[in-house]
């Protein structure tokens, strides 16, 4: 899009909804908000259809507020519940077939460094476990052979939620689930090690518990993708529905998950390293400066 | 009539806090006035799945949110 593209014409504001009115002037265009902001500015992605107190949903939230260029950024889902979400934000996105996101991702971010040689855009996918881990295996796993420069994040479930509870190479051993009512008779797919494995210059693994580190595991993937190669963010996002988690029991589970199985994991090259602790000392240092003025 | 998470905001001012806005799981739904020190929700997207209920009373021991029935029009 580009940020003159965002902008509303002068003498056009009356006419705009209210909404988009809001988010020109107290949204996150043109500006880096800091994700301890949230609730004090307009947010780029607004109502949508994802059922009450689904994290994944929440994972969303907070991933729109740590963009680091939402004016220069494309998002890409698949079928499955995310796109519910990604659908309604102020974020261009592309929905294709199902599991196809890092087959697209790749062309769309070649496209896009031959027609913008000057610009930085960023390409992220967003998709469920059965879209990146089963139906769309290959083409995951070959974006990352290919050493291509997105972002890519699995908001697991460990499940499809979306069409109402089969099992995913991502569901645990042993769970039984409304169309898997035998149990799962194999391991969980270690998908970090895979990235790792594939060529990922920057892997995570993440349970929504702190929106501080959820929001810089984002930006660290998507800075260092920029210049390296692929990233990988691996989130659980759990589905309150097929799992039967009480609404308000879904932060508590989260957190019991990351004492678990999904303790926080960060791993990176060691030029992503010191590539990002560059950038992360010079903000750190204009912030100071920022503050004595 | 829909189900919604409501502050009291006199008792939430007292701790300036914020926690249960950085845990909603929908956009600008549950906010926050930096001036009062109060969080507050906006009833037309609160899904009443009283996340913010468990991080205020539940983490916190605050009590300052209870689930309200609401009308549309509210
Ligand atoms: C080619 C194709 N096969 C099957 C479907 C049906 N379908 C829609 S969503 C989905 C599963 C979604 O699971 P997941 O990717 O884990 O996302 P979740 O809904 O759990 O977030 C399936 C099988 C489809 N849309 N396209
Ligand atoms: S079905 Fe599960 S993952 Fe999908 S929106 Fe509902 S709670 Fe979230
Ligand atoms: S958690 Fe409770 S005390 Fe803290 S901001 Fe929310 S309502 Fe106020
Ligand atoms: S009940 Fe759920 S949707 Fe409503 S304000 Fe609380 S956390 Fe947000
Ligand atoms: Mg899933």
């Amino acid at each position: 899009m580009g940020l003159e593209y965002v902008k509303i014409s002068p003498g056009f504001e009356k006419y705009m909804p209210r909404d988009y009115v809001d988010l020109v002037t107290f949204g996150q265009f043109g500006k880096q908000v800091d994700v301890m902001q949230l609730g004090q500015f307009k947010e780029l992605v607004e109502e949508h259809p994802m059922c009450a107190g689904c994290y994944m949903a929440y994972f969303i939230r907070v991933f729109y507020a740590a963009l680091p260029n939402p004016e220069d950024t494309i998002v890409l889902g698949t079928a499955g519940c995310a796109r519910l979400a990604l659908s309604q934000a102020a974020v261009p996105f592309i929905y294709g077939n199902y599991g196809d996101t890092n087959a697209v991702a790749s062309g769309l971010k070649r496209a896009l460094s031959i027609r913008f040689p000057d610009k930085v855009k960023d390409v992220v996918v967003i998709a469920g476990d059965g879209g990146l881990m089963d139906i769309g295996f290959g083409m995951t796993m070959h974006s990352w052979f290919r050493r291509e420069k997105f972002t890519t994040i699995m908001v697991d479930n460990e499940v499809y939620g979306n069409t109402g509870g089969q099992e995913s190479g991502m569901s645990p051993k042993g769970i039984q689930l409304k169309m898997a009512p035998k149990g799962k008779q194999f391991d969980k797919i270690n998908a970090v090690e895979l990235a790792q494995t594939a060529g990922c210059v920057y892997v995570a693994r993440i349970s929504p518990t702190n929106p501080k580190r959820i929001a810089k595991v984002i930006r660290r993937a998507i800075l260092a993708a920029r210049e390296f190669g692929p990233t990988f963010i691996h989130a659980y996002t759990s589905c309150n529905i097929e799992y039967s988690i009480p609404t308000r029991e879904v932060l508590a589970d989260a957190r019991a998950r990351e004492k678990k199985d999904f303790k926080f994991y960060e791993w990176m090259t060691d030029e992503v390293k010191e590539y990002l602790e560059e950038i992360e000392r010079k903000e750190k240092e204009k912030a100071k400066q920022e503050v004595q003025k | 009539m829909y189900f919604v998470a409501e502050v009291n905001e006199k008792e939430c001012a007292k701790y300036n806090c914020k926690q249960c806005v950085l845990f909603c799981p929908e956009p600008n739904c549950l906010n926050y006035k930096e001036s009062d020190h109060t969080a507050w929700v906006w009833y037309d997207r609160c899904k009443g799945c009283e996340i913010c209920v468990y991080v205020c009373s539940d983490l916190l021991k605050r009590h300052c949110i209870e689930m309200v029935m609401v009308k549309t029009g509210d």
